[in-house]
């Protein structure tokens, strides 16, 4: 077996080094993540807000973010912005550059959870002696929930997925290695593959409580 | 730095070169994406528990890695293995593979919407089964899997920006060698974003249009 005789050879080369660019990929992913969804928030309540000028900004910040390719935005923040005297680290370009944009698709599914909310609802939960608190729980909550639950999961493995391309922009994470190790040991086959096995480790599990969770909003939704 | 005009528009003219290469590619992994995605939503049909599996297996895996393991795994890994693959056809082939497993999702559960009841009863009332194709299910079929499909070729047509990465001669890639040539990053990128942002932004408003029109018919 010639093809596997290359992983024995450099197994306790690559594995430390993919190990701990693992570890940033996963870094990059959740602090991306919680960038994505505080902008999220942001957004949508700034559509939605009264004060003049503020929804139309937002609006032109999410459709100008969801009209350009996430690549186009990190080389925009991480190469456009050095003649601009702003020089960014690749690491917190990779975070900000991929919560710019994931946040821009929150925004949109926080919209629909907050507007799928009609007021009537709590004035009716309470309009039957329900409590504020009461209503909350029981009728609010679980709505909201069930439409902003499923996205919100979905986003986490877009953006593990999407943080490779932040490779292209060199931060150090998991697809930089691979290709840095690649060009090293000539094993180009051996090192993409293990590294997509990797990603699979870790989008896997993601994705089958994404399903899970899913199926289980959608019961009874019809 | 000061912004040139008569530059802006001869790096916008090579750009401009890359966007046909986008759309290129955008299209044939389109194409490839509809014909799998259709093709496996029909088999997933099947009464065969492993061909339903193979199914499975085929949809996680290409939505589970990322597209950009996925391209060098069929550019750099298969070159490596004696296979040797044009960027081009490279960039078809992930994107179009990837693709195909979201689309299969797509086709399912348009072919879930429609109850089989209503090929029946388009027999009961006469109609050849070809007919009761053309005027009853495919209508309702494509009214419900367009907006979804929609979306996916707007997210393609993003997607292939990565495609720069095994070389093919798209957007990004002109724009990387812009820079490399002029090193005028702001102006180039800026650019780039605006290319991009004319080609999807109209695909997204036709969409929604589409996604209107569906939640009325519902």
């Amino acid at each position: 077996m010639g093809f596997w005789q290359g992983y024995f050879e450099y197994w306790d080369y690559w594995w430390p080094q993919l190990a701990i660019a693992a570890g940033n990929t996963i870094a990059i992913t959740f602090l991306s993540y919680i960038f994505a969804v505080v902008l999220g928030i942001i957004l949508a309540f700034g559509r939605l807000s009264k004060i003049r000028y503020i929804p139309g900004l937002c609006r032109a910040y999410i459709e100008f973010i969801r009209g350009i390719p996430a690549l186009a935005l990190l080389f925009l923040i991480y190469f456009g912005l050095v003649p601009l005297g702003i020089i960014v680290d690749s690491f917190s370009a990779a975070v900000i550059g991929l919560g710019m944009n994931q946040g821009a698709y929150l925004a949109e599914v926080f919209r629909g959870g907050i507007e799928a909310l009609h007021k009537g609802q709590r004035e009716a939960a309470l309009s039957v002696g329900m409590t504020p608190a009461k209503a909350y729980r029981h009728i609010i909550m679980p709505q909201a929930v069930r439409i902003v639950l499923p996205p919100l999961l979905n986003m986490l493995i877009i953006l593990l997925k999407d943080s490779s391309i932040c490779s292209l922009i060199s931060t150090p994470e998991l697809m930089l290695r691979a290709k840095d190790l690649a060009s090293m040991s000539f094993l180009p086959m051996h090192l993409y593959l293990l590294v997509g096995v990797m990603y699979f480790m870790m989008a896997f599990p993601l994705s089958m409580v994404a399903r899970r969770v899913e199926a289980h909003m959608a019961r009874g939704r019809k | 730095m000061s912004f040139d005009f008569t530059q802006a528009i001869k790096f916008t003219v090579v750009l401009l070169r890359g966007a046909v290469m986008t759309v290129e590619i955008t299209a044939c992994s389109l194409v490839v994406a509809i014909i799998l995605g259709i093709f496996m939503a029909i088999i997933k049909t099947s009464r065969f528990r492993t061909v339903r599996f193979f199914v499975a297996v085929y949809i996680e895996i290409f939505r589970d890695v990322p597209a950009l393991t996925m391209l060098f795994i069929l550019y750099f890994g298969l070159a490596y293995v004696g296979i040797k693959i044009e960027p081009f056809p490279a960039a078809v082939i992930g994107l179009g593979l990837i693709g195909g497993a979201i689309l299969t999702e797509v086709f399912r559960s348009g072919l879930d919407a429609l109850h089989f009841g209503q090929k029946d009863a388009a027999l009961a009332v006469g109609m050849t089964p070809m007919m009761a194709m053309r005027y009853i299910i495919l209508p309702q079929a494509i009214r419900i899997t367009l907006p979804p499909v929609g979306n996916y070729a707007i997210g393609l047509l993003k997607d292939t920006a990565i495609v720069s990465a095994i070389a093919a001669p798209e957007i990004m890639f002109w724009a990387r060698n812009l820079v490399t040539s002029t090193f005028q990053t702001t102006l180039v990128y800026v650019l780039a974003a605006m290319i991009y942002f004319c080609m999807s932004f109209p695909l997204a408003q036709v969409v929604n249009k589409l996604e209107e029109k569906r939640r009325s018919w519902q």
